[in-house]
């Protein structure tokens, strides 16, 4: 097994493994998390995938920019909606177990 | 070509130009805007249309200039000419419901439905796969600011919404990388020749259609469907059931009928079609048993789209091209049901004051024009003559009848259309409850519940233009 063949197996670990976290997991920001490590899986199966020619392919760089641009701005999107959505289950609750 | 560019841009650039205005515009100008903006894009998509049917071949477009390969391509053909004015009549429909009905609507969705209406042009027009990953993305992201423009209580469900639709993105995208490290292209008219069926490609699909059948909430990943298109507003709602289901499944068809090589089409296309059947009668039973008005509209969707999958599956199984033909009026014909069924309901809940399904008693003598409309909407679903949804079953059934070994395919639509039948029939049954009428809790809103009624009877006009519908997507003269 070649550095480009680990690298490889290690992305679609990394996607499966935080499959399964996004699968079993409740809390939203953890199944955010989950989400983005399977986003950074999906970008080491495609950097390791442009290594292989002796000049790295830069379609496939191209991508994971475009890739990351699209990962950073829509977590940010799903922070502020998680946010806003847990504080809204605090004031529904109606007192019992609401910190002071 | 420049017309469909033109409905493309027109949206994309209003959408832009609103969120550069701000607070500066009053809402009721900002919607006059849109509307008028939708309107030249539905006449702009309509020019498209003509020109792609007397083309009678793709037209495509190389963007700036590159040749051909190095270039991300559009393509112009008369499906995706007949999408653009879909999407346009669609966006027209329910931005003057949203505009002219009391309730009114947020601002921020004027701005919001602009790039709807902008990224599904752009997902009818991609000839990419990573250019379709782009216009996934940006439909997704659209979609769930625009369910959470519903308030505080819709924030939950469009987080769950955002999370699985990006996790679907991923799987889709990690299934472009490995198709493009097996053979070094994107563009799906280049890679179509040249794909096998060996691991790498079987493993590409598979990941890409897991991630579409979840956006596209195909059975069995439908889930997250219902409490998102049920918690936003209702202008909504209608849009995300009639529009936004709709694109991946477009890319998903373009997946297994364009670019898989045909020897595995025909190995998963028994697959999806039984998919679709269970789709058909689980998604029915749940809208049969739901308590609240929108959950029932959005478990219909569920099982509305089970027809289309089993279209797919039935095409791609027999690679008739008379299937590719019902998937299209399926959808056409649900979109334009499913915004009526989506509208009529909201207008009942807020004239009614209740969002449960009892609440409905006596509603043929208090709410008349919207409860007309949820059952001719309905009749389209159930597939009753001559409707839109008659049409496309029509088509559907033609080729399972001329074989009899393909007769058991026929159960699974008929126990579809029993249950649709039952589900729509008990919210009638319901509303001709004399006997105890709900009575209205505000005065009605008749300019809203006539506009509920204005898609329903389009879809039943559908029936009308069916012979033109159907040369059109056979790609004949018309």
């Amino acid at each position: 097994m070649n550095a480009i063949e680990l690298y490889l197996t290690l992305g679609i670990a990394v996607f499966l493994l935080s499959l399964h976290g996004l699968m079993t997991l409740y809390d939203p920001i953890r199944r955010l998390i989950a989400v983005n490590l399977m986003g950074a899986g999906t970008f080491l199966v495609m950097v390791s995938l442009a290594r292989r020619s002796e000049v790295p392919d830069p379609v496939l760089h191209a991508l994971v920019v475009t890739g990351l641009v699209v990962a950073i701005s829509a977590t940010a999107f799903a922070l502020r909606l998680i946010i806003a959505g847990s504080k809204n289950d605090k004031t529904d609750s109606g007192g019992g177990n609401r910190k002071p | 070509m420049n017309f469909a560019l033109l409905s493309l841009a027109i949206p994309l650039f209003c959408g832009l130009l609103l969120l550069l205005s701000g607070r500066a515009l009053r809402t009721r100008t900002t919607g006059f805007i849109v509307i008028v903006s939708t309107v030249a894009s539905l006449v702009a998509a309509w020019f498209a249309l003509q020109e792609a049917a007397a083309a009678g071949a793709d037209i495509m477009l190389n963007l700036g200039g590159w040749e051909t390969g190095l270039a991300i391509r559009l393509r112009l053909s008369s499906l995706s000419a007949l999408l653009l004015v879909f999407t346009a009549l669609m966006h027209l429909l329910i931005g003057l419901y949203a505009g002219l009905s009391r309730d009114g609507i947020k601002r921020d969705y004027w701005a919001l439905s602009c790039f709807l209406h902008g990224s599904l042009a752009a997902l009818w027009l991609s000839a990419d796969l990573f250019n379709l990953y782009i216009t996934l993305e940006l439909l997704g992201l659209t979609a769930v600011a625009m369910v959470a423009l519903a308030g505080p209580k819709a924030y939950k469900p469009a987080a769950n919404y955002l999370i699985l639709s990006l996790a679907a993105s991923l799987f889709y995208l990690l299934g472009v990388a490995l198709l493009y490290g097996r053979y070094g292209e994107l563009d799906v008219l280049l890679l179509a020749p040249r794909t096998q069926a060996d691991v790498i490609t079987r493993l590409a699909l598979l990941l890409m259609t897991t991630g579409l059948m979840l956006k596209a909430a195909l059975w069995p990943l439908h889930l997250w469907l219902p409490p998102a298109h049920a918690s936003a507003p209702t202008a909504v709602s209608a849009l995300l059931s009639g529009l936004v289901v709709k694109g991946p499944l477009f890319i998903l068809w373009v997946l297994w009928s364009e670019v898989a090589p045909p020897t595995l089409a025909q190995q998963i296309g028994p697959v999806l079609a039984i998919a679709g059947m269970i789709a058909l009668t689980a998604g029915g039973l749940s809208a049969m048993r739901s308590p609240h008005i929108k959950t029932l509209v959005a478990y219909s969707t569920v099982a509305q789209l089970g027809y289309a999958l089993m279209a797919l599956g039935l095409l791609l199984t027999w690679q008739l091209p008379q299937m590719h033909i019902a998937l299209w009026l399926f959808v056409i014909a649900h979109g334009l049901a499913k915004a009526s069924l989506f509208l009529a309901a909201g207008e009942m809940q807020s004239s009614l004051g209740t969002k449960r399904v009892d609440g409905l008693r006596g509603a043929t003598q208090t709410v008349p024009v919207a409860m007309f409309a949820f059952a001719v909407a309905g009749g389209s679903l159930i597939g009753l003559p001559p409707s839109g949804g008659f049409l496309a079953k029509w088509v559907l059934l033609e080729p399972i009848l001329s074989e009899p070994g393909n007769w058991p395919w026929a159960m699974g639509v008929l126990l579809g259309t029993l249950v649709s039948a039952a589900y729509i029939f008990r919210i009638v049954a319901i509303s001709f409850d004399r006997a105890q009428i709900n009575p209205l809790d505000i005065n009605p809103d008749r300019v809203g519940h006539w506009l509920a009624l204005l898609p329903a009877l389009m879809v039943w006009g559908m029936a009308l233009s069916g012979e033109w519908l159907i040369r059109l997507l056979a790609g004949g003269p018309v």
